[in-house]
Formats: C-alpha cells, structure tokens, sequence
C-alpha cells in the first residue's frame, strides 16, 4: 500500500500562453495520494487549460509535470497514460458507434500485453473481465449492447467516467463529470467520485461549488490563468480574496 | 440472437458459396468458358473493392488509390510468370511479401495526413507510378505486357495447369476467400477494434493508451496485400496487363463497387463486384453506354441506400427482429 502522504502529482511553476492570452500563469501544486483534490474557478479561470496541461493534450510552454517522481512533461497523453494518469472530458468523449462493451473492452485494452493485439480478442481476458467490472460499477450493465451514441445523458457521462478508468489509472483527472447531469445523476456521481477516492487520486474540475465541498480534501482555487488559493474546504470558504473573485461572481 | 448486420453478412457469405458451387457445376456441365471468366473477373475486382472498404469502410479512410497496388500485384505477377517460373504458389507468395513492403513504405507517406489529403495524397501516388509505367519501355510502356503463361499449380499429387476455366474460377474463389478470411480474423483481434475505435472517434484513442498511428499503418499494409494479390491473378486471367490497370478509373470503380456492395463488411464489397460485373456485361451487350446507367445507379443509392446492398438487408432482418419482438 502507497503511503497516503505520498506526492503523486506535481505542477511545478507551469504556464500556457495562446497568442496574446496567457491562459495559465506560473501554476504550481501538488496532489498527495488518494483523496478528491478539486479545481474550481470562474469561467475563463484557465482550469481547462491546466488540465490539458496535465494530461498532455498540449504542452506546457515553461514548467514541469511529475506523475510520482517521473517527468512527463514532454509526454504524449498515451505515455501519461501509462505512467498512471487517466483524464475524462467535458463534452463527452465516447467511440459513440461502437456498442457500450465495446467501449469499455477497447479502453480496457492496455492492460492486455502487446502481443495480444494478433490474437483473437475472446483471448483478452484481462480486457473482457475489467469491461465487465466497470459495467457493473457503473450500472450500464442493461446498455451494454447499445451504441454509446444511443444512450441519454446521463448514461454517456458515466461511461466516459468508467472508459477513462478502464485502465485501473493510479491518478484519475475529472473535467466537470456532472456537466448537465439531473439532480439525482449529480448526487450518484458524486457519491461515485467519493469512493474513487478511497481507491485512487482523484483531480476534480467542477462548476457545482457545494458539490465540490463536500467531496474534497484539498480545494485549489484558480483566476485569471492563476492559482489564487489553495486549502482545505473550509479555510477557502472563509478566504476572503476568494470569496472576492469566485462566490462573489457567482452570486453577483 | 445474432445482430442484423451479421446475418446480413453471414446471409452474403451463404449465398456466395452457393452460386459458385452451382457456377462451377453448371459451367463444368455446360463446358461454359464466359461465365466462369466473367465470374473470376469480377473476384477479382471484388478482391480489390474489399481492400478499399478495409481502409474506408472499418478504419475511416478513403483510398483513391488502390489500383496503385492491384496493378503493382498485376505486373509482378507478370513478370514472374513469364520471366521466373508459371508458379501459381510462388507467384502468389512473391506478391504477398513485395507489396506488404510497398504497403509499409507507401504508408509513411500517405498516413501523415488524414481526410481528404488521405485521399489526395493515395491518388497522387497511384497517378504518379501509373506515368512511369506508361513511359518504360522495360515494363511494355502504354502498350504493357502480353503472353503471360498460363499458370501451374504444384500440388502432391503432380502439376496441374489452370488452362480450364472452372480451374482458375476455383483457385481465384479459394484465393479471394483466404483473403476475405484473414481479413475477418483481424477484425476479431484487438487491433481490429482499433481500427474500428479510430474510424469512430481517432482522438480518443490516445486517452486509453493507444497511438492511432500504428493500427492504421497495420490496416494499411493489409488492405495493400490484399489488393496485390487480388491484382495478381488478373494477368492469370487475362495473359496481359496493361498501365490502365493502374489508373484512377480502376481506384475510383473499386470505390463505387464498395459503396453499392455495403461499406464496412468487406463481403458486401465482393457482392457488388460481382452485381457490377455481371451488368456492365449484361447492359453492355445493348450499348456501349452503360457507364451512364451504373452511374444514375449509383447516385440512386448513394441517396437512397448509403449503405449499399448489404445495408438493405440488414435493415431487412433488423424489421423482422422488431416484428418477432412485437413493436
């Protein structure tokens, strides 16, 4: 077992410019293993873009990422993927005309060893038996013949959660997982994400402050491409700059 | 219950087997030499029409340059036979090793670009290699290469020749069908899930540990094995090949044939090749025009059937399906 104090993840001083907008400036943090760590800033905050960052979907103009002690500041989002890190999308992210197992079996393809990719896939094993733990998890077990195309909302926006834990990720990175969910979707969602973090890290980026506040340990506020603060729950609440630049936003 | 889509395919699959069985029996009975030639004619282009739909109808790219290596199996095949030896094996094996290396070195060209340039950048260098064969003398020039020798199976119980029509319609029958199969073992593997993963949504591929580069380079290298080999057999046929055979008019009816046929089933492709030939022939014996009837045919599903024949039918026993369910 990992100690639970243990650093898995590491921004260190990183910045992103588009043009003549710098959308993420000079962001440093850590995230300690296990636990949600959340994300939260107004819109525009640069919280996308850090993520992106994170996971390899552009690189970083300066600073480092460090999955556990390894650089992968130079990586592909495939070779993140392998050092342990997963990440979901905002808008929903499916191979849609493929069926829900298929989904699932494909994502969970990695964990088989390459010189499977030849031999028929009934001999994936490893591959099959994961599809049908997170289609039980996730309770997609009835849709597991339907296109992912073909499913509500609701049901794509847990898919996309479980495809991205397909590969049993060390670190999983959320972008906005309950984004137009139901009141009672959120609430399984967020109950979900809890026990996610019994098991794994979780890095959380969300729009439903409450929800937000229930479910982390550490909460890193972000604005204007910058990290503005960082804490537990409780202690950003009360933090009066962020009260200036988030709560006072949202409420005004 | 199985889905509609493999009925419809394993349906095809059935019914193939079928005519040839009755072809050939018929064809033996009637010592018939036409439809047995227009038969083995139209596997092969049915060979060539499947390697497009590998690539266009299950990994998402569009080729318009197949003939590049229908008509590199072509004239290798000509050349070996008239040069080396009337191996039928040999041949066939030759061809496999050759253009899977085409296929590999080709690939880093053509797949640096996706869509459209995909297409453009396929077309271009079947376009390209169809000029330098016209203009080389070695290979015939415009006029290509004749007098190739009937070929020779080595079998253990002796030689036999395919002078026979009914022969050679088996051999190309057992040939496209090895093809067709190994074709399908791929789609059972999980690199064929790749591909089908990539023809779906490319990016996300990358977010579950995968490059895409690699499986379509795979797929790429197939459908050009399976395209040469097809081509192969055509100077068997026909004891000539010629610089047309590697022209866009070949690519593009390779194209059409899978669209008519049903993009995605590699059979339904062979099914149109045969419908295809079988017409030019039929509509060809009353005008010289009949290129404006295929076309106006094509439009016609293109609107009205994007999915081809093979699409028809599966709708077919996907409405039997909801009748037996009772909706």
């Amino acid at each position: 077992m990992v100690n639970s104090n243990q650093v898995i993840l590491v921004a260190q001083r990183l910045s992103k410019r588009f043009g003549g907008l710098i959308a993420v400036d000079d962001v440093s943090f850590e995230v300690q293993s296990f636990g949600v760590t959340s994300i939260i800033g107004p819109n525009g905050a640069g919280k996308s873009t850090l993520f992106n960052l994170l996971s390899g979907s552009f690189l970083a103009d300066t600073g480092e990422v460090m999955i556990a002690d390894q650089v992968v500041s130079y990586l592909s989002p495939q070779e993140r993927l392998l050092a342990g890190m997963a990440r979901s999308f905002q808008i929903t992210n499916l191979f849609f005309d493929l069926s829900v197992m298929d989904n699932l079996r494909i994502a969970s393809q990695a964990l088989e060893s390459k010189t499977k990719l030849y031999l028929p896939s009934r001999q994936s094993h490893l591959a099959k038996a994961r599809a049908e733990e997170l289609l039980e998890e996730f309770s997609l077990t009835n849709s597991c013949d339907q296109l992912a195309g073909e499913l509500s909302h609701g049901q794509q926006r847990r898919l996309e959660i479980a495809v991205t834990l397909a590969t049993r990720p060390k670190l999983l990175l959320l972008d906005e997982p309950t984004q137009g969910m139901s009141a009672a979707d959120t609430e399984d969602t967020s109950q979900l994400i809890k026990k996610l973090g019994e098991k794994i890290t979780v890095l959380l980026i969300e729009h439903d402050v409450e929800l937000v506040m229930n479910l982390s340990k550490t909460v890193i506020v972000m604005a204007q491409g910058r990290k503005l603060a960082e804490g537990k729950p409780a202690e950003i609440r009360s933090n009066p700059q962020v009260q200036e630049a988030y709560f006072g936003e949202e409420t005004a | 219950m199985l889905k509609p889509q493999t009925r419809a395919i394993r349906a095809i699959e059935v019914s193939m087997l079928a005519s040839a069985g009755i072809l050939l029996i018929v064809g033996l009975l009637l010592n018939d030499s036409f439809f047995l030639r227009l038969a083995t004619e139209a596997l092969i282009f049915g060979g060539l029409a499947m390697s497009v739909d590998l690539l266009l109808g299950i990994v998402g790219l569009l080729s318009l340059g197949q003939a590049l290596y229908f008509g590199f199996g072509a004239y290798l095949s000509a050349l070996i036979l008239k040069e080396m030896t009337p191996s039928f094996g040999l041949t066939i094996i030759l061809v496999t090793i050759s253009s899977a290396l085409l296929g590999w070195i080709t690939s880093f060209i053509a797949l640096r670009s996706k869509g459209v340039y995909f297409a453009l950048i396929t077309f271009g260098m079947a376009q390209v290699v169809a000029k330098i064969v016209y203009n080389t003398r070695s290979l015939g020039a415009s006029d290509g290469m004749m007098g190739v020798p009937i070929v020779q199976i080595w079998t253990p119980v002796g030689i036999i020749d395919a002078a026979q029509p009914s022969t050679f319609f088996m051999l190309t029958f057992i040939t496209i069908g090895i093809l067709y199969a190994v074709s399908k073992y791929f789609l059972n593997t999980p690199m064929g899930s790749l591909w089908y993963a990539i023809e779906s949504n490319e990016n996300r591929l990358a977010y579950i540990g995968f490059q895409s580069k690699r499986p379509k380079q795979v797929a790429f290298i197939l459908a050009a094995v399976i395209a040469a080999v097809s081509g192969s057999l055509y100077p068997m046929l026909r004891g000539f090949v010629s610089p047309e055979l590697i022209y866009f008019s070949v690519s593009g009816n390779a194209v059409v044939t899978v669209v008519l046929g049903g993009v995605g089933t590699l059979i339904g492709p062979i099914l149109g090749s045969i419908l295809l030939t079988l017409f030019k022939s039929v509509i060809g014996s009353w005008t010289t025009h009949y290129h404006i009837i295929i076309g106006l045919i094509f439009i016609i599903f293109v609107i009205f059937a994007p999915k081809g024949i093979a699409g028809i039918m599966t709708k077919l026993y996907g409405f039997k399906d909801s009748k037996r369910r009772g909706n």
